[in-house]
């Protein structure tokens, strides 16, 4: 596990226009509209301005709301901005899109700009899903998509898939995970439907799926990726092997990062802070909306809550030359050794792959 | 002060027969709080008494009124008016000469009003009959009247009519309270007796003691002495309610009032206890009045073991001014040390732990309610069993007794059928059926007490639209089919949910235990099974499957502090859970022996 050092950082950059809101999003999102994109990027600019430190950057993540739902010239403006950083050592550049959004120009100026990764929000092909989250997308232009990004090389593509819907059963899925496995992809992130409240299914008092089939999902998606040679390296992240998100890995390492633009987050010098969510405020200028000073101890249970996400967990050694404590003299590990809810391998702590998916009540003994 | 022109009295009726809005208006009337302070129901002073509209604790306020050119002081004890607090109307009739009956205009006679007429009756006291509320348009004065003639034999001139709501009435009241009731007795020279008729604790003042001075009299800086404790205080104040505080430098025979002297020990005040002064003792205590038995009892215990002691102190100050609650420390193999609390009935238990969680701030699990049964033993002895743990081994007892009340229900004649059903669900014995009039009757039956201690008077109300009021007295011991029922958790006995039970009810009562628990208990890392069982009899079973899933899904760049923050709450969540053995039982599932699928 690398150490932060001072000048090597993370960068993400929060887009949040969408063409259409999907019914179960609670993300900082509002309907595209020109003239606000125009004078977000604008302010986007002056935060990052304000903010860099001049560090080099060793991932960008830009996300959304919907990046890929900017014009081609709106597309350069943003991209263009990131030339701001020191890019000499960027090891990975992912967007965020939209499938029916991808094309060859856009997939250029991406390339131009040195984009190497791309994370697509496909969710699922079955119909009844599409239609329950306002979303849509067939298999054969996924598949057309797809090997257009490749021809282009962009040779790192993520694909998003939901599970668990109200309704679903097993067989959709498993019909849907068929389907994604026979695409040319390098990673999958995967996540039962949350119904939140402010989404279009909260409003709507739309129930959740049960609790025992949502856990069947996900034994079965777990075992059937690794199957298909993919490494389940974080709860709801599966990747084959190099194809692991670097920039996602950041968060989980609880290592530093920028967050840019409105309502994103990030982790600067100590300090844990969250941008306003309000575009009226941002277009202000008004940027940050609170922050957090982490203690050293709040600092290791950051590291807990985060690292233990990971399948390989958290090295011990690691642990200590960063906080110069034994991660046993901080949290009561032994009992949870013990009842084999946590294990020691390798040097690293992890939790019980089969206790992963109930690891907030293991957390709960830690912390 | 000319020692005649005291009246001390009470009111007493029927819950919502509207005492307080009486109250009120005659505090209004008397001056003793303008139009402008005036709060609704002001002598509910806990905000519980004014959220159930009900009155719970006593409260004397002073007032001044002027009849025929001549001040009167009169003193008005406030009464609670449910079945539960008997014991605290009786406490305050000691303090009185007179009281006033209240009956709705609308209602008529009810349950308590028979109850707390009686209590009232039993210590001599004057009363005058009211019928309240003949402002409402379905007000029926001459039925009213009729059963106030039939029913209790007041006269008809006798009678008051009077609207809390508008007024009418209530000056002829305070006439009728002041001609009618007596002046109590002035004994200046006698030496000084007075009778602690309440008490309450002041974080400034320490013990307060609500007092009636009966013979002599109290000044400031006497050396007081508690008769049945034998400790010794000097006053440092003492004063009336007015209802605002107004202090005094002497309280005189005839007078109530209250009095601090410093008093930190809570232990050495026994409301009922008579006080003298020093200088010139008084030997004799006055008389008290019955002390009024617990009739359930629950275990109290901190969800944390360290709140023990906070828990105790709460009971103690809760004792202070409620001598009816009772407690000694208790260990459960489930829930450690706690409280085995003796309560007057389910009302007052539900007061007492709201009490401890809001006045106190403590989390409490609070175990269901059991009545108290004498077990006989084969070998001649008898065993008091206050709490199902104790009770013996089934092949060692002859026989079970258990308590009875003898009910009166009063209610619209046209309910009789659907009341008689309730009751013979609750094993009651039919007694007899009076005749108000015409359309109400009074239906009496002799029930065990554990049936009504829960949900019985709940049942009644709808089954009776609301129509039928109740009331009981304990009529002694006798034998029935009981046995113990244990409820097992992952096959361990947990003893704080078992319970003692009609052999007839045991099955319908596991079956419909052991699903309430499936539904009250979380899911937990492992499979918990739920068993009721008779002696090693399993009657019942019910499975909580494993937890499968608590995990945020998606723990990106945006989500960790409210990832952290999600954990905290949930971990909150957990501190009001109790281990038992490896599984976490939220508080409420110890009530859930409580209830029935009725």
């Amino acid at each position: 596990m690398a150490i932060a050092t001072v000048n090597e950082m993370s960068v993400y950059i929060h887009i949040p226009f969408c063409k259409s809101i999907c019914t179960y999003c609670d993300f900082c999102k509002v309907l595209y509209n020109k003239e606000w994109v125009v004078a977000y990027l604008k302010k986007l600019k002056d935060e990052i301005t304000d903010r860099y430190m001049g560090e080099n950057i060793k991932t960008i993540y830009i996300g959304g709301g919907t990046p890929s739902s900017l014009s081609l010239k709106e597309l350069e403006y943003l991209l263009n901005l990131t030339n701001m950083f020191h890019k000499e050592n960027l090891q990975e550049f992912t967007f965020e899109c939209n499938i029916e959004d991808i094309n060859t120009e856009m997939l250029d100026i991406l390339v131009k700009y040195g984009v190497n990764r791309l994370s697509i929000g496909i969710e699922s092909f079955n119909e009844e899903n599409l239609i329950l989250m306002k979303r849509n997308c067939s298999y054969k232009d996924t598949l057309e998509k797809l090997n257009l990004i490749r021809s282009k090389g962009i040779n790192n593509i993520n694909l998003d898939l939901i599970y668990a819907l109200p309704g679903e059963t097993l067989k959709i899925l498993k019909q849907d995970l068929k389907l994604f496995l026979k695409l040319p992809i390098d990673h999958i992130s995967t996540y039962s439907l949350m119904i939140l409240d402010n989404t279009f299914l909260g409003y709507k008092r739309i129930e959740s799926s049960p609790e025992d089939i949502d856990a069947k999902m996900y034994d079965y998606i777990c075992k059937k990726l690794k199957k298909a040679g993919f490494i389940h390296y974080e709860v709801s992240n599966f990747a084959k092997k190099g194809f692991e998100s670097k920039h996602n890995l950041v968060y989980w390492h609880n290592l530093e990062y920028y967050g840019f633009g409105c309502g994103a987050s990030g982790y600067i010098a100590g300090v844990r802070y969250d941008n306003t969510r309000s575009l009226s405020n941002y277009l202000k200028g008004e940027f940050k909306s609170s922050d957090e000073l982490v203690s050293k101890e709040r600092m290791m249970e950051y590291e807990l809550i985060l690292g233990l996400r990971k399948m390989a967990g958290i090295n011990l050694q690691d642990f200590f030359q960063k906080y110069h404590v034994n991660m046993q003299n901080v949290f009561p590990i032994k009992p949870l050794l013990k009842s084999g809810e946590l294990i020691i391998q390798d040097g690293n702590l992890k939790i019980s792959p089969d206790k992963i998916y109930v690891m907030n009540e293991i957390l709960l003994k830690l912390v | 002060m000319q020692e005649k022109n005291i009246r001390n009295f009470s009111i007493i009726a029927h819950i919502d027969h509207g005492k307080s809005t009486l109250a009120d208006r005659i505090l209004e009337l008397t001056g003793a709080v303008s139009k402008r302070e005036m709060k609704e129901q002001l002598l509910d002073s806990m905000d519980i008494e004014r959220e159930r509209g009900i009155t719970i604790k006593l409260n004397t306020v002073k007032l001044k009124y002027q009849y025929q050119n001549k001040e009167y002081i009169l003193n008005l004890i406030d009464t609670p008016g449910h079945v539960d607090f008997s014991y605290e109307v009786s406490r305050s009739l000691a303090a009185c000469e007179g009281a006033i009956l209240i009956v709705d205009a609308a209602q008529g006679i009810e349950a308590q009003t028979l109850a707390n007429l009686y209590l009232a009756m039993a210590q001599d006291l004057k009363i005058i009959p009211v019928i309240n509320k003949i402002d409402l348009p379905n007000a029926d004065i001459p039925k009213v009247t009729k059963e106030l003639h039939d029913i209790l034999g007041f006269k008809e001139e006798e009678i008051i009519l009077c609207s809390g709501k508008t007024g009418e009435g209530v000056k002829e009241l305070l006439d009728a309270i002041v001609e009618r009731i007596p002046a109590p007795q002035v004994n200046l020279d006698k030496p000084t007796r007075a009778l602690i008729y309440d008490s309450y604790f002041d974080s400034y003042k320490g013990v307060v003691l609500l007092i009636k001075v009966v013979d002599g009299k109290i000044k400031i800086k006497d050396k007081i002495k508690m008769l049945a404790t034998n400790k010794v205080f000097e006053v440092t104040e003492l004063g009336v309610k007015t209802p605002k505080e107004e202090l005094l430098n002497t309280l005189e025979s005839g007078e109530v009032g209250f009095l601090a002297g410093a008093i930190k020990d809570i232990s050495s005040v026994h409301v009922g206890d008579t006080i003298t002064v020093l200088d010139n003792p008084a030997t004799e205590p006055l008389a008290g009045y019955a002390k009024m038995k617990p009739m359930v009892y629950s275990g109290i215990y901190p969800v944390e073991a360290s709140k023990y002691d906070l828990l105790k102190e709460a009971l103690n100050k809760l004792k202070l001014n409620d001598a009816s609650l009772t407690f000694e420390s208790v260990t459960s193999e489930a829930l450690g040390f706690g409280f085995h609390t003796g309560f007057l009935g389910l009302l007052h238990s539900e007061i007492i732990t709201t009490r401890l969680e809001r006045e106190f701030n403590l989390d409490i699990v609070v175990t269901s309610p059991t009545v108290v049964y004498n077990a006989y033993l084969t070998d001649g002895s008898m065993v008091v069993v206050d709490n199902p743990s104790k009770m013996p081994d089934r092949e060692k007892i002859l026989k079970i007794e258990e308590p009875f009340i003898y009910t009166n229900i009063i209610a619209p004649a046209s309910y009789v059928g659907s009341i008689m059903e309730l009751c013979q669900n609750k094993r009651g014995l039919y007694k007899t059926i009076d005749y108000i009039n015409d359309t109400r009757v009074n239906i009496h039956y002799e029930i065990p007490l554990s049936e009504v201690v829960y949900d019985f008077y709940d049942k009644l109300k709808s089954r009776t639209n609301g129509y039928a009021s109740f009331d009981y007295e304990l009529i002694g011991y006798k034998e029935s089919d009981l046995v113990k029922m244990d409820i097992l958790l992952n096959g361990e006995k947990v003893d704080a949910l078992s319970l003692i039970i009609h052999k007839d009810f045991a099955y319908n009562k596991g079956k419909y235990i052991t699903e309430k628990l499936k539904k009250v208990i979380p899911r937990q890392m492992f499979q918990v099974s739920i068993q009721a069982a008779i002696g090693s009899k399993i009657i019942a079973r019910e499975n909580i499957s494993a937890m499968r899933k608590n995990v945020l899904a998606k723990c990106y760049g945006g989500d960790i502090t409210r990832k952290r923050k999600l954990l905290e709450a949930q971990k909150e969540g957990k501190k009001r859970m109790k281990m038992v053995g490896r599984v976490e039982v939220p508080a409420e599932a110890f009530l859930s022996i409580l209830g029935s699928d009725e």
